[in-house]
C-alpha cells in the first residue's frame, strides 16, 4: 500500500511537472515572439518540439513565426531560408495528421508567402496550390475561420488586378468574423490568431 | 508515513532542480562568431540562442552524459555528447552546410529555366510571354546567348553547330525527332507544347558525361511532376484551336491536350512569298500520365502529330517553281521512373521510342522516309557524403532509318541504316566548400555501325568569388555520328563519327533581380566528314578529314530592378568560326554563322490596363554565301538581320485572356543567303536567287480560356 501510495505520488509529480514545463516552456515562446524575438521564440519552439514529439503545436509554431517574420524580411536568401525551415517541420507534422484543419491553413500561408516573395516568378505556380490547400482546410473543417478568411483574403489581394468580383469575398470576409466570434480553440495553445487581420480586410471591403 | 513521501517528493524536486551551467562561444570555419544560433540539449527545453558575439550561456537541469545540439540555417547541425556539470566555455566550431543555396554551381555552358534552376535565365512563363516566340520553346531559347537566328530553318544553332549538333531530352530520354516537318528553307518549329513542362535547361557546351551522341549542345525538357488541378483549357486562334484537359485524382493525374493548327486564314491575310496550293495543316496531341509511389514518381508521356503542306517554291534551276508536297506523320512515347532506394540512392530510369515518317513529293518524285528510334536508360546516383555525389548509368540507342527515293521515270533508290550505340557513363560531384565544386566524368560509349569505341572525358569546376560572382570553367570531348543524309550511305562507304571539344570560361554575377553572364569558349572541331560531289551522293568519295573552330563571347544581362513592372534582359553573342568539311575546297565560314547576334527582350506588365505588352527584337550582321562567279569560296555577305516583334495580353477576367501579337512589325526585307543556279546561263553567269522569309510578318489572334473550379487559375500563364 505503502509503495503504491508512494509510486502514485511520484507519478502525479513527474506528470505535473510535465505538464507545466510544457506550459511555462510555451509561455515563454509565446512571450519571445510577442517581444519581436522572433529567432528566439522560433529556436525555443523548436526545442520543445525535439522534447515533445507527440505534441504538433511547437512544429505548428516554429512554421507560423517564420512565416509571418518573413512578410517583413527584405533578404530574398533569408526569407527562402526561413520558408524552407517552416516547410520542413510542418511536413514532419504533415506525415503524422493529414486531417488536422490548421496544418492546412498554414501551409497556404507557406505558398502565399513564396507568392509574395516574387510575384512574378511564383504567383502562377503557387496560385493554385494557395487554393488548393485552403480548400482542403475547409473539407476538414469548414467552420475554421483561418481557412474561412485566408481564402478570401488571398483572392482580395489578387482582385486589383485579376479583376475578380470582391463582393462574394467580401461576404466570405464576414462570415469569418463570426466563425472567430464562435470559435473555441481546443486548448490554451492552440491557433486562434486571425480576427485582427480579419477586421482590417473588413474595412477595406467598404 | 506521511514525512517518508515528503521527503521523497523534497528530493525529488531537489534531484530535479539542480542546476549546472552549460556555456561557450559558437563559431563558424574561420573562427568568425555565429549569432543567433539555437543549442540545447537534447530531448529537453534547456537552451538559448547565441549572442551577437557567438557565445552562450545557459542553465540546466539534466545531469550527467546528455547530447549538445548546436544548430542554425546555413551550418551543418552540430552534436556532441557531453557531461553538463563541466561544458563551460568550450568553443563549437560549425561547418558551413554545403548544400545552402548560396553553394556554388557549375554554370559553365548551362542556361537554366525553371523551378528548380538556382539562377533562372528564363522563367517558365518566358517561354509564352515572348514576343516573338509564339509559344515556340525553341523560338524562346533563340534570344539567349550563344545561339544563331537561322531564319530559314527555325531549329537550334549553338556556336557555330549545326542544328544536328543540339540533341533534345525529355525527362532525361533523347527525343530522335523534336522537331516538326520541313523542307527547303521553311522554318520548322519544335514540337512540344511549352505547357507541360516545368524546367528547362539549355546547356551550350562543356555538359555533363550523362549526355552523349551531341557534338554542340543538349536541351533537357523536364515534364511537371504534378498537375495543378483539374481543369479544362480551351483555345480559339486565327491559326486554329486548341483543347486541354487536366485530371488529378489522389496519387496521379492525367493531361490530354489536343490542337489543329491552319495557316489558311493567316495566308489569305498577310502576303505570301511563296505559292501556297494547301495551307500548312497540323493534328497533333500529348498527354502526360504521372503515378506517385512512397518512394518515386513514374511518368508516361506521349506526343503524336501529323502535319501537312504543299506549296510551289521558285527554283533559280528551273523555269517553273518546284511544287512541294509534304505529309509527315511523327509519335513519340517516353516512360520514366525516378525515385529513392535504400540510403542515399536515386534511381531514373528510362525507355522512349520515337517513330517518324515522311512522305513528300517533289514535282514528280517521292521520297518516303520512316524513322524507327528508341532508348533505353538507366542511371543511378549516391549521395556518399554531403560533400561527394557518385553517379553512373547506362544507355542503349537504337535507330532505324529507310528511305525510298523513286522519281517515278528511272531512278528507284533504296537507303538505310540500323545503328546501335551502346554508352556508359560515371560522373563524380565533388564539393570541397561552399565555394569550391567540381565535376569529373567520363563516357564510353560503342557504335556498332561505325565499328567504333570511344572514351570521353568531361570536366568542370566552379569557384565563388563573391557573394555573388563566380567563375566556372568546363572541358569536354563530344562525338556524334554523322547525319543521316550520309550514314544512309553506310553500305558504300565506314565512316566515323565527328568529334569536338569545348573549353568554356564563365563568369557570372547575380543579385535579386538581376542575373550577369559572360562566357568565353573555344572549340575545337575534328573528323567532320567531306565529300567531292555537289550534292551528297551514294557514289560520292567520302573522308572523315574535316575540321573546324569556334571561338567567341557570350553575353547576357537580365534585370527587373530597373523599372517597376518592367523586365528585360539582352543577349550578345560574339563568334569566330571556320570550317573545312562537306564539299568545301578551303576553311571557310558557314552560311548559318552570323559573326554578331543581339538579342533585347523587353515585358511589361500594366496594372490599369491589365495587360502584359512586350518586344523582342533581334538583329545579327550579316551572313556568308558562295557565289560561283566569284573566285574565292564564301566570299558574299547578305545586308544584317532585323526583326522586331510585339504581343500584348489582356486580361479579360481570370480565366479569359485575349492575345495579340506580331512578329516583324516594321516589315524589314530580311535575306537569309542566296541559292546560286548550278549552271551558269549562256552568258556564263550562275544566276541566283534570294532565300527569303515565306512572309515578311507574322501575326497571331487568340482567346484562351480556362474552365476550373478555382476561380484564381490564371489564364496568364496560357500567353
Amino acid at each position: 500500500m505503502k509503495k503504491i501510495i508512494t509510486l502514485f505520488a511520484l507519478f502525479t509529480v513527474l506528470f505535473v511537472s510535465a505538464q507545466t514545463q510544457f506550459e511555462q516552456g510555451m509561455g515563454k515562446a509565446f512571450g519571445l515572439w510577442k517581444e519581436g524575438k522572433n529567432t528566439e521564440a522560433s529556436q525555443l519552439f523548436e526545442r520543445i518540439a525535439a522534447a515533445e514529439k507527440t505534441s504538433w503545436l511547437p512544429n505548428y509554431y516554429v512554421a507560423l513565426v517564420n512565416t509571418t517574420a518573413s512578410f517583413s524580411e527584405k533578404d530574398k536568401t533569408k526569407v527562402s531560408l526561413m520558408l524552407t525551415k517552416a516547410q520542413d517541420v510542418l511536413d514532419v507534422e504533415m506525415i503524422k495528421d493529414q486531417s488536422n484543419s490548421e496544418l492546412y491553413v498554414l501551409q497556404a500561408l507557406i505558398y502565399t508567402a513564396y507568392v509574395v516573395m516574387d510575384p512574378m516568378t511564383n504567383g502562377m505556380k503557387y496560385s493554385s496550390k494557395v487554393m488548393e490547400a485552403y480548400a482542403k482546410a475547409k473539407a476538414i473543417d469548414p467552420n475554421n475561420p483561418r481557412a474561412v478568411f485566408g481564402e478570401a483574403d488571398y483572392q482580395l489581394g489578387g482582385a486589383k488586378w485579376t479583376g475578380v468580383d470582391t463582393k462574394p469575398l467580401c461576404a466570405q470576409v464576414n462570415k469569418a468574423i463570426e466563425l472567430f466570434g464562435t470559435f473555441k480553440p481546443e486548448t490554451q495553445f492552440s491557433p486562434k490568431w486571425g480576427l485582427e487581420r480579419a477586421l482590417e480586410t473588413q474595412k477595406t471591403c467598404k | 508515513m506521511k514525512t517518508k513521501i515528503t521527503f521523497i517528493l523534497l528530493l525529488m524536486s531537489a534531484f530535479t532542480f539542480a542546476q549546472n551551467i552549460v556555456s561557450g562561444k559558437v563559431v563558424d570555419q574561420k573562427g568568425k562568431p555565429v549569432a543567433g544560433a539555437n543549442i540545447y540539449i537534447d530531448g529537453t527545453y534547456d537552451g538559448t540562442s547565441s549572442s551577437e558575439t557567438g557565445d552562450f550561456s545557459f542553465e540546466t537541469t539534466e545531469v550527467g552524459n546528455k547530447t549538445l545540439v548546436v544548430s542554425f540555417l546555413m551550418f551543418e547541425t552540430f552534436s556532441k555528447e557531453i557531461d553538463v556539470a563541466n561544458y563551460k566555455d568550450q568553443i563549437v566550431k560549425l561547418k558551413e552546410n554545403v548544400n545552402t543555396l548560396d553553394a556554388v554551381v557549375i554554370t559553365a555552358g548551362n542556361l537554366e529555366s525553371g523551378d528548380k534552376a538556382r539562377v533562372s535565365v528564363l522563367k517558365p512563363l518566358d517561354i509564352v510571354t515572348t514576343a516573338g516566340s509564339a509559344g515556340n520553346i525553341i523560338a524562346a531559347l533563340q534570344t539567349l546567348p550563344g545561339t544563331q537566328s537561322v531564319g530559314e530553318d527555325g531549329r537550334l544553332f549553338v556556336r557555330g553547330g549545326e542544328a544536328s549538333e543540339t540533341q533534345t531530352f525529355v525527362d532525361g530520354v533523347r527525343v530522335a525527332q523534336p522537331y516538326g516537318a520541313t523542307t527547303n528553307n521553311l522554318p520548322t518549329r519544335g514540337r512540344f507544347s511549352p505547357f507541360l513542362f516545368s524546367g528547362i535547361s539549355f546547356s551550350t557546351g562543356g555538359y555533363s558525361a550523362e549526355y552523349g551522341e551531341a557534338l554542340s549542345s543538349v536541351l533537357l525538357l523536364n515534364t511537371q511532376d504534378e498537375a495543378d488541378h483539374n481543369k479544362t483549357d480551351i483555345s480559339l486562334m486565327t491559326v486554329g484551336l486548341g483543347l486541354g484537359n487536366t485530371q488529378k485524382w489522389n496519387k496521379s493525374s492525367l493531361s490530354v491536350n489536343a490542337a489543329y493548327i491552319n495557316l489558311a486564314p493567316y495566308q489569305a491575310v498577310i502576303p505570301q512569298n511563296v505559292d501556297w496550293n494547301s495551307p500548312y495543316q497540323s493534328l497533333s496531341g500529348e498527354t502526360v500520365y504521372r503515378y506517385h509511389f512512397v518512394n518515386g514518381t513514374f511518368k508516361l508521356y506521349a506526343a503524336f502529330d501529323s502535319e501537312r503542306f504543299d506549296l510551289n517554291q521558285k527554283n533559280v534551276n528551273f523555269v517553273d517553281p518546284v511544287r512541294t508536297d509534304m505529309n509527315n506523320n511523327n509519335f513519340y512515347l517516353n516512360a520514366s521512373y525516378k525515385g529513392t532506394i535504400g540510403t542515399g540512392w536515386q534511381l531514373t530510369s528510362g525507355v522512349s521510342y520515337g517513330y517518324n515518317n515522311s512522305k513528300i513529293k517533289y514535282n514528280l518524285s517521292d521520297l518516303d522516309s520512316r524513322e524507327n528510334a528508341a532508348q533505353l536508360k538507366l542511371k543511378l546516383r549516391k549521395n556518399v557524403s554531403d560533400h561527394f555525389k557518385l553517379s553512373f548509368g547506362t544507355d542503349y540507342f537504337i535507330t532505324k532509318y529507310n528511305e525510298d527515293f523513286n522519281d517515278n521515270v528511272s531512278i528507284n533508290a533504296v537507303t538505310g541504316y540500323d545503328s546501335n550505340i551502346f554508352a556508359a557513363y560515371t560522373e563524380g560531384d565533388v564539393l570541397f566548400s561552399k565555394n569550391l565544386a567540381l565535376k569529373v566524368g567520363l563516357r564510353f560509349s560503342n557504335n556498332s555501325l561505325l565499328d567504333e569505341s570511344r572514351l570521353a572525358p568531361r570536366a568542370s569546376i566552379a569557384y565563388k568569388v563573391s557573394k555573388g560572382g563566380q567563375f566556372s570553367f568546363a572541358y569536354g570531348d563530344f562525338s556524334q555520328t554523322p547525319v543521316v543524309d550520309y550514314i544512309k550511305y553506310s553500305k558504300f562507304h565506314q565512316f566515323e563519327s565527328e568529334r569536338a571539344s569545348h573549353y568554356i570560361l564563365n563568369y557570372q554575377y547575380t543579385k535579386p533581380g538581376l542575373t550577369f553572364r559572360a562566357e568565353a569558349y573555344y572549340k575545337d572541331y575534328r573528323n567532320l566528314v567531306q565529300y567531292d560531289t555537289k550534292d551528297i551522293q551514294y557514289n560520292s568519295v567520302f573522308n572523315n578529314n574535316g575540321s573546324g573552330y569556334a571561338k567567341g563571347l557570350d553575353l547576357f544581362w537580365r534585370d527587373s530592378n530597373l523599372y517597376k513592372n518592367l523586365e528585360y534582359w539582352i543577349s550578345y553573342s560574339y563568334i569566330d568560326s571556320e570550317r573545312q568539311y562537306k564539299n568545301f575546297p578551303t576553311m571557310a565560314t558557314p552560311n548559318f554563322i552570323a559573326n554578331h547576334n543581339l538579342s533585347v527582350v523587353t515585358k511589361y506588365f500594366i496594372t490599369d490596363w491589365k495587360s502584359q505588352i512586350g518586344f523582342t527584337n533581334t538583329f545579327a550582321t550579316g551572313r556568308p554565301y558562295n557565289d560561283p562567279n566569284q573566285t574565292q569560296f564564301m566570299s558574299g555577305k547578305t545586308k544584317s538581320y532585323n526583326s522586331l516583334s510585339f504581343n500584348w495580353a489582356y486580361l479579360l477576367t481570370t480565366q479569359k485572356i485575349i492575345y495579340f501579337s506580331v512578329s516583324n512589325i516594321l516589315g524589314t526585307q530580311n535575306v537569309f543567303g542566296y541559292d546560286y543556279a548550278k549552271t551558269p546561263d549562256a552568258a556564263g553567269v550562275y544566276n541566283r536567287q534570294a532565300v527569303v522569309p515565306t512572309a515578311d510578318r507574322f501575326f497571331f489572334v487568340g482567346f484562351f480560356w480556362t474552365i476550373s473550379q478555382n476561380k484564381n487559375e490564371n489564364q496568364l500563364k496560357n500567353l
